[in-house]
């Protein structure tokens, strides 16, 4: 139970001022009351400043959900400020979450207002903040409440929008309706020709300008627009590297998770269905979908996402994906049974791109070390496995933001437009 | 050494200002003492106590610094200009404290709560004044012998009075 109490100040004036008049009075010392005399009015005014109620502190946050890099301000509700006449608030430091000020101390006097904490996450996933204490101060710093400690609000980080877009278009759209433009003829706007009218063209068709040239009528042909399932696959079994949050070095994971997001957004507001899985100690799966709140459930998934040294590779990557399908799976391809199971989509037939996510790391600077020789087996190992997944005709790519893809869409398109022969 | 850190982070220069004067404030107001120069023991203990005083501004140390200096001061009983001085300076020490106790030293200075304190430090001065002219100008043997024992109840009740507003309230 807080209540007030009077503050070091205070008890400090009250000495002065007390032990000088009895010093001056007891023993006759004139001088102690002219250096007691200030005190006196200082330990009175802070003695008489006493609040006669127990202030009630309440604090919230303006956002529970954000995304990294964004800020929101946690908010002081003080019922009764009879009384009070500063507030100091100061915050903890937590993990990838900065603060304004700076250092997490803030305070005003009330009618200034009450003083508001910044928070900003800095890194996706799941963050406490609001975690401080609260200090009040009665007129003339006589007494203190406090300070109490408040708890803290959870918020959820979603990765950062990262810059993505991509002209390309995906090589195998089998939706119903969508912006990509199919490889069949149908009522989009997309123009493919112009032929001889037909028993059952539609007279909107017509093209007039070409039948009143040529004296016969003809028509437009517009190809048909489709949307197509796009499926994520989000390696969640390690983290390499340290992360720095969005100021500083992104660790794979921070890649993989950034790079997921980016390709999600784009998608779904291109109109194609989306879908998610995770391969994690936790995975989870996210069935395809369309639309804002689909993007939204996607992102907190992704935000989610957590790496645990039990975590153990899939055999096979089980998206229940049609052959028109999309696949991106985003890994830094540091496990031989996540490459066979990668294998494993493309031979069933879905175009599958793997999103390299492993970035530039730092060899170290003594290329003998443990460590670093390690590092070096691993990425020997690492460029061997890619190599076979391209040797299946499954194009590797490393994560660069915008256009990663638009050069292995254009060639996958270009692929899937081929005639193929299929084996009995 | 470039890895010793005497301030830590984040203190600004204002707050690192109001510290360095709460170091010089009480050890000034001795120095008015020269060229008499006080004890070797009350020179230790009020630079020692505004040392601690300037690092935690709420520690027990700051009272000990003052009563010292108001002490020795007191003890030798001098009465001249030099009394006055000393009164601001340990003022000014305890209101520059009482701004730095606010918060942590990471707490920006806040200049509305700086001039609020500056206001309530002159109007503390106040009493100053009065109080030194009437130790210089009154002779306390033509005083009636009643004034002592008014003055003596008068800080009995004080002290009663004190006592009482500053007990915490029963929980």
């Amino acid at each position: 139970m807080t209540s007030w109490r009077p503050t070091p100040a205070l008890v400090r004036a009250s000495l002065l001022a007390l032990g000088g008049l009895a010093g001056a009075v007891v023993l006759g010392l004139t001088t102690l009351a002219v250096l007691a005399a200030p005190f006196v009015v200082v330990a009175v005014m802070g003695l008489v400043s006493r609040p006669r109620h127990d202030p009630v502190l309440r604090t919230r946050i303006d956002h529970h959900r954000l995304h990294e890099g964004q800020g929101t301000a946690s908010r002081l509700d003080l019922d009764d400020a009879t009384g009070v006449e500063h507030v100091t608030r100061v915050a903890a430091a937590m993990p990838h979450v900065a603060t304004r000020p700076t250092h997490g101390a803030s305070g005003s006097l009330v009618a200034d207002g009450l003083p508001t904490l910044g928070f900003s996450p800095r890194r996706w996933g799941r963050r406490a903040v609001g975690a401080e204490r609260i200090g009040l101060t009665s007129a003339w710093a006589g007494w203190r409440w406090g300070p109490v400690d408040m708890p803290e609000h959870g918020l959820s980080v979603l990765p950062q929008t990262a810059p993505y877009d991509s002209r390309a278009e995906v090589p195998q759209p089998d939706g119903l309706v969508g912006r990509h433009r199919s490889r069949r003829i149908g009522s989009g706007t997309e123009f493919e020709g112009i032929r001889h009218f037909a028993a059952g063209d539609r007279l909107k068709r017509i093209t007039w300008p070409v039948s009143l040239r040529t004296g016969e009528l003809h028509v437009i042909t517009t190809r048909a627009e489709q949307d197509a399932g796009v499926w994520l696959v989000v390696d969640g079994l390690r983290d390499i590297g340290v992360s720095g949050g969005i100021d500083g070095a992104a660790s794979t994971l921070d890649l993989t998770v950034r790079a997921a997001a980016a390709l999600a957004e784009h998608h779904v507001r291109t109109g194609d269905r989306v879908g998610l899985l995770v391969v994690a100690a936790d995975g989870a799966r996210v069935r395809l979908g369309s639309g804002p709140r689909h993007l939204h459930r996607l992102q907190g998934t992704l935000a989610r996402v957590r790496t645990e040294a039990r975590s153990v590779p899939p055999e096979r990557l089980d998206l229940g994906a049609s052959t028109g399908s999309v696949v991106y799976v985003l890994s830094p391809m540091l496990f031989t049974p996540l490459v066979d199971a990668t294998a494993g989509l493309q031979r069933s037939g879905a175009s599958v791109v793997v999103i390299d996510t492993l970035g530039e790391r730092d060899g170290g600077a003594d290329r003998l070390a443990l460590a670093s020789l390690a590092a070096r087996m691993q990425k020997i190992e690492r460029d061997a496995r890619l190599e076979r997944l391209a040797d299946l005709g499954c194009p590797v790519v490393p994560w660069r933001g915008p256009g990663t893809l638009d050069t292995v869409l254009h060639q996958l398109a270009r692929r899937a437009r081929a005639p193929r022969v299929r084996r009995a | 050494m470039a890895g010793l850190r005497i301030v830590a982070p984040g203190v600004e220069r204002p707050v690192l200002l109001l510290r360095a004067l709460l170091l010089v404030l009480p050890c000034a107001a001795l120095a008015l003492a020269l060229p008499e120069v006080p004890h070797w023991l009350v020179v230790g203990l009020v630079v020692a106590g505004s040392v601690t005083w300037a690092s935690w501004p709420d520690h027990p140390a700051g009272a000990v610094v003052l009563v010292s200096v108001a002490g020795w001061w007191a003890v030798h009983d001098v009465l001249d200009w030099r009394v006055p001085v000393v009164t601001v300076l340990l003022l000014a020490a305890h209101v520059v404290a009482t701004v730095l106790s606010y918060g942590p030293a990471t707490l920006a200075l806040d200049p509305h709560l700086a001039r609020l304190w500056l206001g309530r430090g002159l109007l503390a001065l106040v009493p100053l004044p009065v109080t030194y002219a009437a130790a210089r100008g009154l002779d306390p043997d033509l005083a009636p012998a009643w004034t002592w024992t008014v003055a003596g109840l008068l800080v009995v009740a004080l002290l009663v009075a004190t006592a009482r507003l500053t007990r915490a309230e029963e929980e």
